[in-house]
């Protein structure tokens, strides 16, 4: 049985491709570009084709994200912190805590053992804390975002942000610069913000070990581990941890097409 | 005849204001970058040749705004709410909140008789509904932000913009774009926008007229008139309106210089 998890974001489109509910196929994601209907289509493509299917043998297909709603041929769609929450304990089963950095906003979660989300908090009114902040913080350091953390490995000593602001901080970081702070130690403190915005969020639903990292930022070592220092906790990553939303959904696909394709059965007997 | 100077260096601009008298004899506003000390001291030289005076003649300067403390000459700094709460009732003697609009943050200052300042509230912690704000998201629509007060007064059925953040608040302008709205329309949903935080603010500490609108956003005719649809009441603004806190500045130094000299 092969189930889709299409997780359709603000920033970017990621889907995954899991056979029986248990077996990862191939990853793909698209930027989103204000089209999420056509950018869900582009990245299903690229999974039938990549797993050498026809689109026909998709069984169920689930989606996820602020664009769920938009891809007509879906056969289910679940929330983002219902698939984020089942993804990270796909992944790291024992995850009792998870957090979720995207482009627009940052969810800390906390899960059961099976994956059920318990309680969770997010900041969405603000991009203060959210992969945006670290967008543009990077573009006014004019350091391309996939180099941030092997730039900010070299800082000692962070250069703390004290606005919270994603535009504010633009005046703050040209002050530094203009002082002659080095970009690693500016951008170390970019990280320590974001983390610190992260652990008020996480503290309000209350840390369990198990704390598992999800989201595009699971490619920032840097992030990751301003994060960790804050909270004095090892973090699970993965770098399949961007698609834990989309394998999220891909697993909820499988476990409603079991449950449908069993109940008329047992209706029978 | 005591000539006075009055510096005010805000986040995005520095203001310098030359009051002789109890009338401006000189005024000068230039951008400000890294190098604040220099922008200070340019404002100040500026202003002097405008008013075709010297340095030395110049009997008191004060200096105010986010970046007071950078200013390398004068006898006095002062915050900037003073300032703006001495210059607006000097230009509109009825001023009882003073709403004050600048590239980093907003101020609502409110004013007794005789321009003393009552009570105060500030949104310094973001950038939702200040300059920046609009800076922002006229770039997103193609615009200069000085162009946009007059665009949106040509809207015809204004866009509800619902983001308080600023970064939500461009992908929004892009994404009514995308749907084809029109810019007009959008600035002026921005303006709307803008004023309706303003009015919170205005709120904490009492709406009572008259109110004096201050700043470099106080400038835009657009946002002019967005503020008095959303408060109800008409508002002050004068063309020297983003000059308010450089010139409160000079205006207190005239009464110090009266109080040294007597």
């Amino acid at each position: 049985m092969i189930t889709a998890g299409l997780d359709i974001g603000s920033g970017l489109t990621k889907g995954v491709l899991v056979e029986d509910g248990v077996r990862l196929l191939p990853a793909r994601s698209v930027p989103t570009r204000g089209n999420p209907a056509e950018a869900g289509r582009q990245v299903l493509g690229l999974l039938v084709e990549e797993a050498n299917l026809l689109p026909g043998e998709v069984d169920y297909l689930c989606t996820t994200g602020f664009g769920r709603y938009t891809f007509p041929d879906r056969d289910l769609q679940v929330s983002d912190i219902t698939a984020s929450a089942r993804g990270a304990v796909f992944l790291f089963p024992g995850s009792r805590h998870v957090l979720d950095v995207g482009s627009q906003s940052t969810r800390a979660i906390s899960v059961s053992e099976t994956g059920r989300v318990l309680r969770f908090k997010m900041n969405e009114r603000c991009a203060a804390g959210a992969g945006r902040f670290l967008e543009r913080c990077a573009k006014y350091l004019q350091v391309p975002l996939e180099s941030l953390g092997e730039r900010a490995a070299a800082a000692e000593h962070p250069k703390l942000i004290s606005s919270v602001c994603a535009v504010l901080a633009e005046t703050e970081i040209i002050n530094h610069i203009a002082d002659g702070v080095p970009v690693s130690e500016i951008l170390m403190g970019v990280f320590v913000s974001l983390a610190q915005r992260a652990h008020t969020l996480m503290r309000y639903v209350g840390i369990t070990p198990e704390v598992t990292l999800v989201g595009g930022l699971v490619h920032n070592s840097g992030a990751v581990t301003a994060l960790e220092r804050t909270i004095g906790l090892r973090v699970n990553v993965s770098g399949d941890a961007h698609y834990a939303a989309a394998i999220g959904a891909a697993v909820l696909a499988h476990r409603r097409l079991v449950k449908t394709s069993i109940a008329p059965a047992a209706a029978e007997a | 005849m005591t000539l006075t100077g009055g510096v005010d260096i805000g986040s995005t601009t520095a203001k310098c204001v030359l009051v002789e008298d109890g009338r401006v004899v000189g005024k000068s506003l230039a951008p400000v970058g890294v190098d604040i000390v220099r922008d200070a001291d340019h404002a100040f030289d500026e202003a002097l040749l405008d008013a075709h005076r010297g340095r030395e003649e110049v009997a008191f300067i004060v200096g105010t705004g986010y970046g007071r403390f950078k200013i390398r000459f004068g006898q006095l700094v002062v915050t900037e709410i003073s300032c703006h709460a001495r210059g607006a009732s000097h230009l509109f003697p009825g001023t009882r909140l003073v709403l004050d609009i600048g590239g980093q943050d907003t101020k609502v200052i409110r004013v007794s008789e005789r321009g003393e300042v009552e009570d105060f509230a500030m949104n310094d912690k973001c950038a939702a509904g200040t300059g920046r704000f609009l800076d922002v998201c006229a770039n997103a629509l193609g615009f200069d932000v000085a162009e946009i007060g007059p665009v949106s007064l040509t809207a015809r059925r204004p866009v509800k913009v619902t983001s308080t953040c600023t970064v939500f608040a461009e992908s929004e302008v892009t994404s009514h774009l995308s749907r084809g709205k029109e810019p007009p329309d959008i600035l002026a949903g921005l303006h709307a926008s803008i004023a309706s935080r303003s009015l919170s603010l205005m709120q904490r500490v009492g709406v009572v007229p008259e109110v004096t609108f201050t700043g470099g956003v106080s400038r835009n005719e657009g946002m002019v008139r967005a503020l008095a649809q959303r408060v109800g009441l008409p508002v002050n603004v004068s063309p020297l309106s983003q000059f308010i806190g450089a010139l409160g500045a000079a205006l207190l130094g005239q009464e110090r210089a009266a109080g040294a000299g007597a």
